[in-house]
């Protein structure tokens, strides 16, 4: 609760300091500094919280459990890296950079109101604080033609998913006369149930495969995500994604768990799709920010294991990939920022010319590819052994196994390029020892994640 | 209190209703038709009504100017207005081409209707009303928003770029002003704790809220008259329809009967921007006491309710007609800047310090 | 028949056909009006409920500011029927066949529905002063919460909205290989 407060506040700041401080610089300085803060509010909130008794908040409309303190402390960690890495990049899109910011505190309650809602109010009303600023977010580089459709596609489609977001909330509550998710529980049984419930819970799942770009409904994506501003879209692809990821599961881990029967075989095929939709098309792409867009379809096809498997393991299978995903893909989207062109002879000869910059991006392509001693391995490790666990969907599982030998086509593309192949690629912003550092240390977070997984754990 | 004006009013809805209730034996039947009846008075009350504002402003307009005025047609020019209106009903209706001609003719309709069902809950006199809505305030500034609807329709499907800048202004300023008409609204509402007119009416027994609310109430009396005079886009408001640069704006296309149309809306919407500020904000039927003066308040009781309701409403739009010929027409982004830049960041301010006083009782 | 029968099916027959006619018109404008009578029906259910204070809300914020500006915007863009780009007939098909199965869908779902029947007579949960203590009380996070929604959109308005000095010839340059 203490990090809802802090992270408005916090926006409200940025506003204003928009208002007094005139240089990009010291806002972008005092934007790290709110962020570090932050962190410091989501540890003292976690700290405060024990374990096995979660606190509900105001009418139940929150409920601090543990793992949620623990989603929202590692999030916002994975904010201030994104701000550390490209705080220098933010300054660059547009004239208002404050904004910018208090729009990233804003995504961040939106965050942490999905993380603990405990009534469907609360979840639509974080789904939307956490759209809201991502669609103005797509569209800030307005010099870019491209920026503006992205938003407005962004905004178009969003819109309409929730819409039938809401129209399954209604039915939902029709069936339960409910918007509490955990009193919705005990209506919530095959014998006891009111069919409106199963057309609510499949509107709401057909709106949350739109919000994480889930097969069918993912069109959106790769001209949003390729639209955006680049740093922007570091930010939409990773933190607020998971951030998606674990409302979704939420939802159907806590109500709709004893309903699985009837919506797994459902969820499993858009697995399947979006894996293969992500993994394919992304092999035929020229673009390597592209690329990413339709990679992140791809993790998506992974993360929603977590969501399959109505376990405890799901839990931290979803923060294990949360964390290793988000900081692979903002560590390379940090070095894209750095690049004029964008294709994949963009990337080449990088090797010769920036040594460091090409050796992590191959560790965070490692990472996505999901090779052993990163944090991918780890990540996928989990969330297709939740699904183990339940014995059942093994067809998925190595489905996954074949769709990831995929991927390693693609992301290998940009390593050979990198490596293999011969050129001088254009840097637009020199790259300075701190830039260094900050990946350096991004790299060893990667490492740390696919050797000591635990320490990223919580018990749940 | 017991008056032979005040009582007849009330008395006669009462005498009709238990009149119907006796004789007709359908429940459902009675309340249509007591419904209709409301509807056909109304109708019979709006329609002299206008006539005698349309009289009125001529008459103001040329006394502002020291003139005459009409003063050829009937005793001093008093017939000068049906003449008019019958000219306009012998008029040809046109309807353009090109136009949406479903739309063009539902416009002025919808503008009239609108109008005339935000008199449902005006409080002519004690106990006489047509809808005694628990939301009347509320309900009044709804009704009223609507209106710019009809005029968007009227300025779209006539085909015409003045019209349909003419309502593209109008839209913008309705739209704008209404915030202002609402927060002002508000702070009467904030200090009566309810949104009945009647509750709002029977508060002010003891005192109108002009005076008893000091100086903030006379803030948000003042903005609501700026305010409500933008919203029923009369000068020095009336872009929507400037003359010497879009013809005569969304109404350019419109002639004979559907022109008159707009017209009455026009005197109609005039008319229940007064009666609402003499309701919030000057007592409505409530006659005017001072303190404890028991001989002046008899002789104020004395005079009947109705007449108390009417003479402030048409004080108010005695004001509000002065208007038009005092101040020179704005520019648009003047009009947008007095909005946004100037009225309402007061009221807001303001509303915070109305309900400061309504919380710390330092009303009278 | 009472007369709360009677306004009731007259009021769902209004909203069901004018929101048809919202995605059957041609012309966005008459949609608009389509949708501003959907409100105004919806509206009168409210008022049936006996919740007069929703009823008057939905039409201030739907029909009186919302459609206002949709209106505003239509008019000013001047979209016409002929402007609006045609699917192919493929797609058309697509459409109807997988909208007419998400339809059978909820239709099943609906059909077998333990439907509840509304008291009339005793609920005054619409009325302004319960509306306020249950929005107040119960339900006071979300209500405060939605302020930070508003803040980020009325951020995103400055942001989207104010003029940006346009570099006219960057924009092609900027533009990188795609698809």
């Amino acid at each position: 609760m203490k990090a809802i407060i802090a992270t408005t506040v916090f926006g409200v700041i940025m506003m204003f300091a928009g208002l007094w401080v005139n240089d990009k610089k010291s806002i972008a300085g005092l934007a790290t500094f709110l962020f570090a803060a932050l962190l410091g509010v989501t540890i003292w909130d976690l700290t405060t919280t024990s374990v096995n008794s979660p606190k509900s908040l105001f009418n139940d409309m929150l409920r601090s459990e543990h793992y949620s303190l623990w989603f929202n402390t590692i999030m916002t960690g994975c904010s201030l890296l994104y701000v550390l890495l490209m705080g220098k990049e933010v300054q660059k899109v547009g004239k208002y950079v404050s904004e910018y910011f208090a729009l990233i505190f804003f995504i961040l309650c939106g965050l942490y109101l999905l993380s603990m809602y405990n009534n469907l109010l609360m979840m639509f009303i974080g789904i939307e604080i956490l759209s809201i600023p991502q669609y103005i977010l797509a569209g800030s580089d307005k010099r870019n033609l491209k920026s503006s459709e992205a938003s407005l596609k962004y905004f178009l489609m969003g819109a309409f998913s929730t819409g039938i977001l809401l129209m399954g909330i209604t039915l939902l509550y029709g069936a339960a006369r409910t918007f509490n998710i955990t009193e919705m529980v005990t209506l919530m049984h095959s014998d006891a149930l009111n069919p409106l419930a199963l057309a609510g819970i499949l509107f709401i799942m057909i709106a949350f495969s739109f919000k994480v770009s889930a097969a069918p409904m993912h069109m959106w994506t790769p001209d949003v995500y390729d639209g955006s501003p680049t740093v922007f879209t570091a930010f939409m692809a990773t933190v607020v994604k998971s951030a998606a990821f674990f409302a979704f599961l939420r939802l159907f881990q806590v109500s709709f768990n004893s309903l699985s029967e009837h919506w797994v075989m459902v969820l499993a095929i858009i697995t399947a799709a979006t894996l293969l939709v992500g993994n394919v098309t992304a092999v035929f792409q020229q673009s390597v920010k592209r690329m990413l867009a339709y990679s992140s379809i791809a993790q998506a096809g992974f993360m929603l294991f977590a969501v399959l498997a109505v376990n405890a393991v799901a839990w931290q299978g979803i923060i294990i990939y949360a964390v290793a995903y988000s900081v692979a893909t903002i560590g390379i989207f940090a070095v894209l920022v750095k690049l004029k062109d964008y294709t994949y002879d963009g990337f080449n000869g990088l090797a010769q010319r920036e040594p460091l910059l090409a050796f992590v991006t191959t560790i965070f392509l490692f990472s996505l590819a999901g090779i052993p001693l990163t944090g991918g391995f780890m990540a996928k490790y989990y969330v297709l052994l939740a699904v183990v666990q339940q014995g059942q969907l093994m067809w998925l599982v190595i489905f996954a196994l074949l769709m990831a030998a995929i991927s390693v086509y693609y992301y290998f593309r940009v390593i050979i390029a990198m490596y293999f192949k011969a050129g001088t690629p254009e840097i637009s912003s020199p790259v300075t020892g701190g830039d260094k550092f900050m990946l350096v240390v991004t790299c060893a977070l990667v490492i740390l994640l696919g050797v000591l997984p635990q320490l990223f754990l919580t018990k749940v | 209190m017991s008056l032979f004006l005040e009582i007849s009013f009330s008395a006669m809805a009462n005498g009709l209703h238990n009149w119907l209730a006796g004789s007709i034996s359908n429940a459902t039947l009675v309340s249509v038709t007591e419904m209709a009846i409301a509807g056909v008075s109304l109708l019979l009350f709006l329609v002299p009504l206008c006539f005698f504002l349309g009289y009125m402003e001529r008459k103001v307009a040329a006394f502002m100017q020291i003139r005459l005025g009409p003063n050829r047609v009937g005793p001093k020019g008093t017939l000068q207005i049906v003449a008019d209106t019958v000219k306009l009903l012998f008029k040809e209706g046109l309807t353009p081409n090109a136009s949406d001609k479903f739309l063009f003719n539902l416009a002025p309709i919808i503008v009239v209707v609108t109008s005339m069902l935000a008199m449902a809950p005006i409080a002519f006199a004690k106990n006489f009303q047509i809808w005694d809505i628990n939301i009347g305030v509320l309900y009044v500034s709804a009704i009223s928003s609507l209106a710019v609807i009809g005029i968007l329709m009227a300025g779209w499907s006539s085909y015409n770029k003045y019209s349909l800048l003419g309502a593209m202004r109008s839209g913008a300023q309705i739209v704008s002003y209404e915030l202002s008409v609402g927060l002002s609204l508000i702070s009467i509402v904030i200090l009566t704790g309810s949104l009945r007119m009647s509750d709002i009416v029977a508060s002010q027994a003891d005192g109108w809220w002009i005076i008893k609310g000091h100086i903030p109430v006379i803030i948000s009396f003042v903005i609501f008259l700026i305010a409500s005079t933008a919203e029923i886009n009369r000068a020095p408001f009336d872009l929507a329809e400037a003359e010497q640069e879009l013809t005569a704006g969304f109404h350019t296309e419109y002639s004979g009967m559907k022109f008159a149309m707009f017209l009455l809306a026009e005197y109609i919407n005039l008319f229940i921007v007064s009666a609402i500020a003499a309701t919030l904000f000057l007592g409505g039927w409530m006659p005017f006491h001072l303190g404890n003066w028991s001989f002046f308040n008899n002789v104020m009781d004395y005079i009947p309710g109705s007449l108390w309701f009417m003479g402030k409403t048409f004080l108010i739009i005695f004001i509000i007609m002065q208007f038009r010929w005092t101040f020179p027409r704005l520019r648009v982004d003047q009009l947008l800047t007095l909005e946004w830049k100037y009225l309402l960041p007061i009221s807001m301010v303001n509303v915070i310090i109305v309900t400061m006083m309504a919380i710390f009782g330092w009303h009278l | 028949m009472e007369l709360y029968d009677i306004l009731f099916w007259v009021l769902s027959a209004i909203a069901v056909s004018c929101a048809l006619g919202v995605i059957l018109s041609r012309n966005p404008v008459n949609s608009v009006l389509f949708l501003i009578l959907t409100f105004f029906a919806i509206s009168g259910h409210y008022v049936l409920m006996n919740a007069q204070f929703l009823a008057i809300v939905n039409i201030i914020v739907y029909a009186g500011a919302i459609m206002v500006l949709f209106l505003f915007v239509i008019m000013l863009m001047n979209l016409n029927a002929d402007v609006e780009p045609q699917k192919g007939q493929l797609v058309q098909l697509a459409g109807v066949i997988s909208g007419g199965i998400l339809f059978l869908v909820v239709l099943a779902s609906i059909k077998t529905a333990k439907a509840e029947i509304m008291d009339k007579t005793s609920t005054d949960i619409g009325l302004i002063s319960n509306l306020g203590k249950v929005l107040f009380k119960e339900y006071v996070l979300p209500f405060e919460i939605s302020s930070v929604l508003f803040l980020s959109a009325m951020i995103g308005a400055i942001v989207i909205g104010k003029k940006e000095e346009v570099k006219t010839s960057a924009t092609a340059k900027m533009e990188h290989v795609s698809e």
